[in-house]
């Protein structure tokens, strides 16, 4: 799925990128940003590395390309009077659809003060090497170096992937899994937003929203008793594809069902500083039909047992083994051959339901935290991407889609449809 | 005819169990361990439920859960052995 993510973004000259915004009230420092980031650079300059090739065997590995030695992690500053704040959204947006400068790049910041009572500091983290379990984690390790702490955690950090070049009957078994898994989906007739014509970058656009701590723990609770175990995506997917359902209808006019790839994070409690860097998040393909009369409770049972479906036969760990063909095969070209053979269609969209925040403090940097929220960029196929995050007891959701995909109104409706539901 | 498991092999085996799964050391969870700070995601959670059907033969899932049932090993063990017993 990495690759075919890939293949689409290289397509459309932009990277596989998102954003991740904190807020919180007061106004943060920016030379105090500027230190820490200065520092953690210092102890992981992984941070401005690019992929390359040993020319001798050809092995892959990161390097820090000279270029990059003495460049600094960008943080931009905008300093808004209280009656401007409205334009803090579109700062964020254009921050977020802006491309690398550099292929070495994996992590920008944007610092938008609202006079002295707000202010929001958003990364912008390419999925290379940040996922956004790292991009909430990146807050962390910001707030622990201003703290004094980096030495204590600088140890943990692991600043190289393993070049996979080994267990390869593992491997095969994966690659089987996998095999099997895409005949199955190659049996859907997906529907997909029509994208705009052409292959130049178009921007995302953005969508939020967002449940009170009461009205989460009420859906957590009801997910729960819905589908008969104590698991939330199944039932916040069914919904959000119920609602993409009501508000687009079947997409494309050929469509019969709906694929949606969810991500699912494969780290293992208690070692978030250990697997801070590269991707450690696998997409996981759900599929329901586009039409029909099944209620939410009827598509999250379905979901779960697609869900269980996946933990019997491996899939996720399959998944992360199939990875490793991104060491061999670099995705630039592997990402273009996958396409083709999908028709172009990757899915109907992106799903993310992320419970547990990598950044879940009172503070940063001694000011006290309002919200985290993500904006991931929805690429183009499929064009849409829903995305529920959790912080702090209550949960935001974040509709992004390609500009020309969909109209704002349209979009609106998307997110009032699936938020009600989640209420109902 | 199911085994006959008493309910304290039914704790240990599954402490062993989430202990495996989240990578923790051996003796580290209890029967009373609040198994809901742990940071047990959707796929590690679904991960334990196989892994209780393949130990004790019982289906969760089918027999239904609440949010009550995981709260600690002792709960989850209650709710195995109401399984094997149905």
């Amino acid at each position: 799925m990495g690759s075919m993510a890939y293949g689409a973004a290289r397509r459309t000259g932009i990277g596989v990128f998102s954003q991740a915004v904190l807020e919180v009230k007061g106004a943060l420092c920016e030379k105090t940003i500027r230190t820490a980031l200065d520092q953690i650079l210092g102890r992981i300059p992984l941070l401005h590395g690019q992929m390359a090739r040993d020319w001798r065997n050809l092995a892959p590995y990161w390097k820090v390309p000279s270029s990059a030695r003495d460049s600094a992690i960008p943080l931009r500053v905008v300093d808004l009077p209280a009656h401007e704040s409205g334009r803090a959204e579109q700062l964020f947006a254009d921050h977020g659809n802006a491309p690398f400068d550099a292929d070495w790049r994996h992590a920008r910041f944007l610092l938008v003060r609202i006079g002295q009572e707000r202010s929001r500091l958003g990364v912008v983290f390419d999925h290379r090497l940040l996922d956004a379990f790292a991009a909430e984690t990146f807050f962390r390790l910001i707030d622990l170096t201003w703290q004094g702490r980096l030495d204590e955690i600088a140890p943990r950090l692991k600043q190289t992937e393993p070049a996979h070049a080994d267990n390869w009957m593992r491997r095969f078994k994966s690659g089987q899994t996998l095999n099997r898994l895409f005949l199955q989906m190659k049996t859907l007739n997906v529907c997909f937003l029509t994208m705009p014509a052409g292959n130049a970058f178009r921007p995302n656009r953005f969508v939020h929203d967002g449940l009170t701590p009461e009205e989460s723990a009420g859906f957590i609770r009801k997910a729960g008793e819905e589908i008969g175990v104590p698991i939330l995506s199944p039932s916040a997917m069914a919904r959000a594809i119920l609602a993409v359902r009501q508000v687009l209808g079947s997409m494309s006019t050929t469509g019969t069902d709906y694929m949606v790839f969810t991500t699912a994070n494969l780290r293992v409690p208690g070692q978030e500083w250990e697997t801070f860097l590269f991707n450690h998040i696998v997409l996981l393909p759900f599929w329901l039909p586009a039409e029909g009369d099944a209620t939410a409770k009827d598509a999250a049972i379905e979901l779960r047992d697609q869900l269980f479906d996946h933990m019997k036969k491996q899939v996720p760990f399959a998944l992360s083994d199939a990875s490793a063909l991104g060491r061999i095969v670099p995705h630039f070209i592997a990402g273009p051959m996958l396409l083709t053979m999908a028709g172009g269609r990757i899915c109907s969209f992106y799903f993310a339901c992320l419970r547990d925040a990598g950044f879940s403090g009172e503070t940063f940097l001694g000011l006290p935290t309002v919200n985290l929220i993500h904006k991931p960029l929805a690429l183009s196929p499929p064009g849409l991407n829903i995305c529920m995050t959790h912080f702090r007891g209550r949960f935001n959701i974040v509709v992004s889609y390609v500009e020309g995909a969909m109209d704002d109104r349209t979009a609106k409706r998307l997110m009032e449809q699936f938020k009600s539901s989640l209420l109902r | 005819m199911a085994d006959a498991i008493t309910l304290e092999s039914i704790h240990q085996q599954l402490c062993t169990e989430i202990e495996t799964l989240l990578s923790l050391k051996a003796g580290s969870i209890k029967m009373d361990t609040d198994l809901t700070v742990l940071g047990i995601d959707s796929l590690r959670f679904v991960s334990l439920l196989l892994a209780i059907e393949q130990r004790f033969g019982v289906n969760l899932m089918k027999t239904g859960m609440t949010n009550e049932d995981t709260k600690t090993v002792r709960c989850l063990a209650a709710a195995v052995q109401s399984g094997r017993n149905a």
